[in-house]
């Protein structure tokens, strides 16, 4: 990472996905680890996160999913390439069966963290990718 | 390995007579059928009535979701069909709204008109079995119009139809969520209570620590939660909506999460008896020794079921259903095994129902009420568990109660610190977990289970569906009805919208139509999500 002393991510629960518990988890784990958190809450449709991640200059969007609504997440993704911001990663974590997770990594999800990830891996992962 | 309850307090190695030495039994136990009904509520237990062993649904079209209840009743579901609401029916929008088309069926059953429900009834009786809906607060009124509307269609009898539809305005702030804020749900919970009360429907409204626990809470949080939410709840029943509390009483059940910490879970189920039947005679000065029985009916708890090696789940889920059923409940519907990956499969669905059956028929269980009684280790626990509530309790009461709290984020905070540090007990090794950290294996080995899910268009194609049914009701009618909705709208808290929500429903109105237009009559945006207009003009 060189472009400033922290690391900025976007944390968010997708479409209407109501599951917030596992994000503020996430939150608290990176804040801990001294990242800037930037925490969307619920019903935050994929262009909200898109503009959200623009205002706030973010380097990586992490989604929380525990709703089955992967289209959502496949949404971002194409409009976070329309908008030329590929450099940001995103990651997901929740609930998200292993098919799922190959076609997700498929169509540009950098990495799917599973139920009960330790935070060193989740932390070690992004610290990796800045 | 930390030997703690799950709410931190010390275990030690052996109980003696020491440890319940100020229990009296009379006073605080009560035989099976007696006050405070620690014991349960039926002298001979389940000898008179077994629980209801359900299974919850809810996936894809209402047909779709018809099909599983079908398959579930020749699974040998019969005492109660549960249903689970999908996410564009929690907010609600109509599966047809822009956000609607990619989500539409995921996770739950669309229930978005009338014409979804008689699609999902059909070839089931509305009589004879218990019928439970899920979802939100928001939509309990139109689900109760639902059910008013469809005994009417078909000639039933609307007191012969028992079970629940309604839920208490509290889901949202506890990961269930609905869109509305939380005075728009108080005043639609209180007017489908106070419908279903008034009429003497055999109708309960599920006032709920589940959801609570399931997001993070630990056990004594859980109880001070829902006794918090019963007091308050039945509090503006009572006194502004002049209801008799002996009739209210009969109003809420209660679904307890239970997970594997066995004991603890028992003795959770039997303080929270104790603690409702003192909060009716003692606060509410019930009249009636029903109003003194909490409904209680237990959920075998998805939080512990793990996404690795999931088949580890079925033995959770047996550990967890013997507790519920020890501890004394009217009804139990089980996490299945695939619960951390998917919905449940009809494998799945069939070893959850066949793990109740398993339990109820071939362990001895239903023989003997409350077996564990008298146990110095159980009836420590639950003194222990309800000693700690009456804190928390005393604690959010400090705060002006229920809805104070919660407006004040204070309950969220317990919530998300609760949770926080189950991460961390799992993470330093505290709480063991079979398959996460100990005896681990490589993913790869793992065993791959069928997943149920949806193929991709099918959310498109139900939006599809709404799109062009929409354009086929009788246009005229459902605008009279909604001009009519949106008029009592404007009279005030206390004026109750149930009849002219059944009104709409029966002619077809939508979900997303009906609270969009309840929403514009209180100033709100049309939609929650504010990306599409109001289609009605009230001019």
């Amino acid at each position: 990472m060189g472009k400033r002393e922290k690391i900025k991510v976007l944390v968010s629960v997708i479409g209407l996905d109501g599951h917030s518990i596992g994000a503020e988890v996430v939150c608290r784990i990176l804040m801990d680890a001294g990242m800037e958190v930037v925490y969307l809450g619920i019903y935050q449709t994929p262009e909200m996160i898109v503009q959200a991640a623009i205002q706030e200059d973010v380097d990586v969007i992490g989604i929380s999913s525990h709703a089955s609504n992967y289209d959502q997440i496949v949404h971002l993704l194409g409009l976070l390439k329309k908008n030329n911001l590929e450099d940001i990663s995103v990651i997901c974590g929740g609930t998200i069966p292993q098919h799922q997770m190959e076609d997700l990594k498929k169509k540009g999800v950098s990495e799917v963290f599973l139920p009960q990830s330790t935070s060193e891996s989740i932390v070690n992962y992004i610290v990796s990718r800045c | 390995m930390k030997r703690e309850t799950d709410y931190g307090h010390p275990i030690k190695s052996v109980y003696t007579p020491k440890d319940i030495e100020n229990l009296d039994y009379e006073r605080d136990l009560g035989d099976p059928g007696s006050y405070p009904y620690t014991r349960g509520y039926y002298p001979d237990g389940y000898r008179s009535r077994v629980w209801t062993r359900r299974m919850t649904a809810g996936l894809g079209s209402s047909r779709q979701t018809n099909e599983v209840l079908k398959r579930y009743r020749e699974m040998g579901q019969k005492g109660g069909m549960l249903v689970i609401c999908d996410r564009t029916n929690a907010m609600p929008i109509d599966p047809d709204h822009p956000i609607g088309k990619r989500e539409a069926g995921l996770l739950g059953w669309p229930g978005a008109s009338l014409l979804e429900f008689e699609e999902l009834m059909e070839d089931i009786p509305l009589t004879g079995q218990s019928i439970t809906l899920l979802g939100s607060c928001t939509m309990s009124s139109i689900r109760l119009a639902y059910v008013v509307a469809l005994a009417e269609k078909r000639g039933v009898n609307l007191h012969e139809v028992h079970g629940s539809v309604t839920e208490y305005p509290f889901c949202s702030t506890f990961g269930q969520t609905d869109a509305q804020p939380l005075d728009l749900n108080i005043k639609l919970w209180l007017d489908s209570s106070e419908y279903i009360v008034r009429n003497k429907i055999h109708m309960r409204s599920g006032i709920l620590s589940q959801h609570f626990q399931e997001s993070g809470g630990n056990n004594a949080q859980a109880l001070a939660v829902e006794m918090a939410m019963l007091k308050d709840l039945c509090s503006l029943l009572v006194n502004e909506r002049d209801l008799d509390f002996d009739d209210v009483a009969f109003l809420p059940y209660e679904l307890v999460s239970v997970g594997s910490r066995f004991f603890e879970e028992i003795a959770k189920i039997r303080a929270l008896r104790r603690m409702w039947a003192r909060l009716a005679k003692e606060t509410f000065k019930a009249k009636k020794t029903k109003s003194c029985q909490l409904l209680i009916s237990v959920h075998t708890s998805g939080r512990t079921m793990t996404y690795q090696q999931p088949l580890n789940n079925i033995a959770r889920c047996a550990i967890q259903t013997l507790a519920g059923a020890i501890a004394g409940c009217t009804a139990i519907d089980n996490a299945c095994f695939d619960n951390a990956h998917a919905e449940p499969s009809p494998l799945a669905a069939r070893m959850s129902l066949n793990t109740q059956h398993i339990v109820s028929d071939e362990t001895g269980v239903t023989d003997v009420a409350d077996p564990l009684a008298g146990s110095y280790f159980v009836e420590y626990l639950t003194n222990k568990v309800e000693e700690e509530a009456y804190k928390i309790w005393s604690k959010i009461e400090e705060q002006g109660g229920m809805i104070a709290a919660v407006q004040k984020g204070f309950i969220q905070e317990m919530m998300r610190e609760s949770a926080q540090e189950k991460h961390k007990e799992v993470e330093r090794g505290d709480r063991l977990i079979v398959g996460v950290n100990e005896l681990v294996i490589p993913p790869e080995e793992d065993f791959q289970i069928p997943i149920q899910e949806l193929k991709a268009g099918d959310s498109e194609g139900i939006a599809r569906r709404m799109q062009e049914w929409k354009k086929t009701r009788n246009i005229p009618l459902v605008e009279v009805k909604m001009a009519k909705l949106y008029g009592d709208a404007r009279k005030g808290d206390r004026y109750n919208l149930m009849p002219s929500i059944i009104e709409a429903v029966k002619a077809y109105a939508t979900a997303g139509e009906i609270l969009g237009v309840i929403r514009k009559a209180r100033g709100l945006s049309y939609d929650p999500l504010g990306m599409i207009d109001c289609p009605f003009d009230f001019r």
